[in-house]
């Protein structure tokens, strides 16, 4: 488990992470999602150790992470680096023994790794010779390489095409379901709402919003809608709600204290029939784009 | 979306290896192995090596060979010390007698082919009489003869003894000869010490700084600083490249000296063969001293283009030594030949020549190795913290200033 406490970085004047904290439990993934800017990546590097934090601490299953601990966590920088002219193949390989494998190990995990990618006929191909989606696979291969305890990725979709997004997501939750804590920053958020157990909102440096979806959406709903079979403006002078808007028979509502809805409804009942009385469930843009201020 | 379950913590199968930066030099080594420039450059080098070797052996096999026609004793023995004066110098000069019964018989000798001139005594004097064309080479070498013979003749009537004599002519001779070699030998293994040290630093660095720099601009350093310590990756590729620099300049060296070999300076191949061995061990020292700076100037760039200005230092620094090389002398060259790096070049020179003793190459080298550890230590700091830095070129002096 990854645990990062009020991590703050500064560059100079310029506070790029301030006080983020979160958590990514074992086995599952969690999404970092921001505008470019908010501090994902300087988060990130710091993560990984490429980057020493102002203040704040990341601490890797109960105690500060070391720096062999952070040789373990597979990791896919936000701009993407290999050698541009060194066959794929021989690259993963080298990767592979720089994580602690035996040559031959490397040989045959890599080989394994970029024939599930779609690579396989081509593992002895200059990076360059590929096209942009493929040395996007190859970079995420690179990451799994070695058995990681940990994944750490910096926006590991951009860029790739509906098929290549669905290998990759295959593949991350076979790594998620085998025990390892995943950490991938988007921008795409319905890729994120598709395949992480939870969120972590960045905006401007800080954690603005975190939590499972439905803990974000449970957080994000304070509108509910009512509709009646008659004029529903007397919803106006009823205690312990805010009215926003009355549409003849419709109306929707805020709830200004938990515990209401039963007065509201039993009040609704006596004066007719209640065709509709639920929650506004707000969507994972919606509740993003409140809590970012976008 | 799933809820998280309970997962068991996972295990690694692999941990961190022990010798990371002998993969890295591993790597660096075959990347310029498989490198198209740098085989065919090495062989062009090589090629040039030998080339000139050969010439050298070509110059060295014709002595000066002369079959001189005499009719008298007085003239044969004039030939025969010639003959003996000659092969002093080289074993490739003879001068051969061709007694003849007159000076008809002598005449017909040298215009048939059968001699190459007829020594010819008249009235108290020597002549030369060649066919077609006079060749200056025997008609000094029997000059020198002449007056050799003279002088002992005329030490004979002082009272001097023949060995005397014979002491008195060589020693002036192999003083004249001996010397002008040595000179031409020094200077000459002072300009290859001086082009090779500059080549190969100038490519060698230039290899780590773009290896660097390769790796920062395809943002690889990422990954493979968060897999290993900075420190190894920057190990393996300064050592990678020092051997393959060290590997290629003892290539170059033994092919120099198995060339020489076959040149009339073979009897210096010891002295040189030393002088050598002390440059090899000096070129690691001066291009470990600067090694690390190669890979900073990598760092300071951010892309391939940036290395031009980034390595300017660097050029500066090698153009000197190649300067110091050609033109410093006397005691210039005696101070200059303790500054690191350019000792490199200067003290296996003075060596050659003769004039620094064992005391001064250990000094040399190790105020080149002092030097080497204080620009490793700095070069690894600006190094590691100039490494992340991606916005465009950063300066010398901005870099000192880094944090982590």
């Amino acid at each position: 488990m990854l645990e990062v406490h009020g991590l703050t970085r500064r560059f100079g004047d310029r506070v790029a992470v301030d006080d983020v904290s979160f958590t990514v439990p074992t086995g599952t993934t969690v999404g970092f999602v921001g505008a470019n800017g908010a501090g994902k990546t300087t988060t990130m590097r710091m993560i990984m150790g490429l980057l020493a934090p102002t203040a704040g601490e990341v601490l890797w299953n109960g105690r500060p992470a070391t720096d062999a601990d952070r040789r373990g966590f597979g990791y896919m920088p936000e701009e993407r680096g290999l050698y541009p002219k060194q066959p794929i193949l021989t690259q993963l390989v080298y990767l592979g023994e720089l994580r602690g494998m035996p040559a031959a190990d490397a040989r045959s995990e890599a080989t394994e790794l970029l024939t599930a990618l779609g690579l396989g006929e081509r593992t002895k191909d200059k990076l360059e010779k590929l096209s942009l989606g493929n040395q996007q696979r190859v970079q995420i291969a690179a990451s799994l390489m070695a058995d990681p305890s940990m994944l750490v990725l910096d926006e590991p979709f951009s860029g790739l095409d509906p098929i290549a997004v669905d290998a990759m997501s295959a593949m991350l939750q076979q790594r998620t379901a085998s025990g390892i804590p995943v950490l991938f920053s988007s921008h795409q958020l319905d890729l994120v709402d598709r395949l992480c157990d939870a969120l972590v909102i960045l905006s401007q440096g800080r954690v603005v919003a975190a939590g499972t979806r439905e803990e974000l959406i449970a957080m994000g709903t304070t509108r509910h809608r009512m509709v009646l079979d008659s004029d529903a403006g007397w919803l106006r002078d009823m205690r312990g709600i805010t009215v926003d808007d009355v549409h003849g028979n419709a109306a929707t509502f805020t709830l200004d204290a938990a515990g209401v809805e039963n007065d509201l409804l039993a009040e609704a009942i006596r004066r007719g029939k209640v065709l509709e009385f639920a929650p506004l469930r707000p969507t994972l843009s919606e509740i993003y784009r409140k809590v970012t201020g976008q | 979306m799933s809820t998280p379950q309970q997962h068991t913590e996972h295990q690694r199968r692999w941990s961190q290896p022990k010798n990371a930066w002998g993969i890295v030099m591993r790597r660096e080594i075959f990347a310029k192995l498989t490198d198209k420039a740098f085989l065919s450059g090495t062989i062009l080098t090589l090629a040039l090596i030998i080339g000139a070797t050969a010439l050298g052996i070509f110059a060295g096999n014709r002595g000066t060979r002369a079959t001189i026609a005499v009719t008298t004793d007085q003239a044969a023995a004039v030939v025969r010390t010639t003959d003996q004066m000659q092969k002093a110098t080289s074993d490739k000069n003879s001068f051969t007698v061709e007694q003849v019964a007159s000076e008809e018989a002598a005449r017909k000798a040298v215009s048939e082919g059968d001699a190459d001139a007829w020594l010819r005594q008249q009235d108290g004097a020597w002549t030369l009489v060649f066919n077609k064309k006079s060749t200056p080479e025997v008609t000094s070498a029997i000059s020198q003869a002449v007056q050799t013979q003279l002088m002992g003749e005329l030490g004979a009537k002082a009272g001097m003894k023949p060995e005397q004599l014979t002491r008195a002519g060589t020693v002036q001779t192999e003083l004249v000869d001996g010397g002008t070699d040595k000179a031409l030998l020094t200077m000459i293994a002072t300009f290859a010490f001086s082009i090779l040290f500059f080549m190969s630093s100038l490519t060698f660095g230039m290899q780590i700084a773009g290896s660097v720099v390769e790796e920062k601009s395809s943002r690889i350093v990422e990954i493979i600083s968060a897999a290993i310590p900075v420190r190894q990756l920057l190990a393996g590729k300064v050592i990678g490249n020092t051997l393959m620099a060290l590997g290629q300049m003892a290539l170059f060296a033994i092919a120099g000296l198995v060339g020489l070999s076959f040149t009339p300076y073979k009897d210096m191949l010891p002295a040189v063969g030393a002088a050598v061995v002390w440059f090899l061990v000096y070129f690691i020292a001066g291009f470990l001293a600067l090694a690390c700076v190669w890979a900073v100037a990598g760092a300071l760039a951010s892309r391939q283009e940036d290395l031009q200005s980034t390595t300017t230092p660097l050029t500066m620094i090698l153009t000197l030594v190649y300067m110091a090389g050609f033109f410093a002398s006397g005691t210039l060259a005696k101070v200059l030949s303790f500054v690191p790096v350019i000792s490199s070049v200067l003290m296996p020179a003075r060596l050659v020549a003769g004039d620094a003793s064992w005391w001064e190459l250990v000094v040399g080298l190790l105020l080149n190795l002092a030097f080497a550890v204080v620009t490793v230590l700095i070069g690894e700091r600006i190094y590691r913290r100039a490494l992340l830095q991606t916005q465009g070129v950063i300066s010398y002096r901005q870099a000192l200033k880094l944090t982590d």
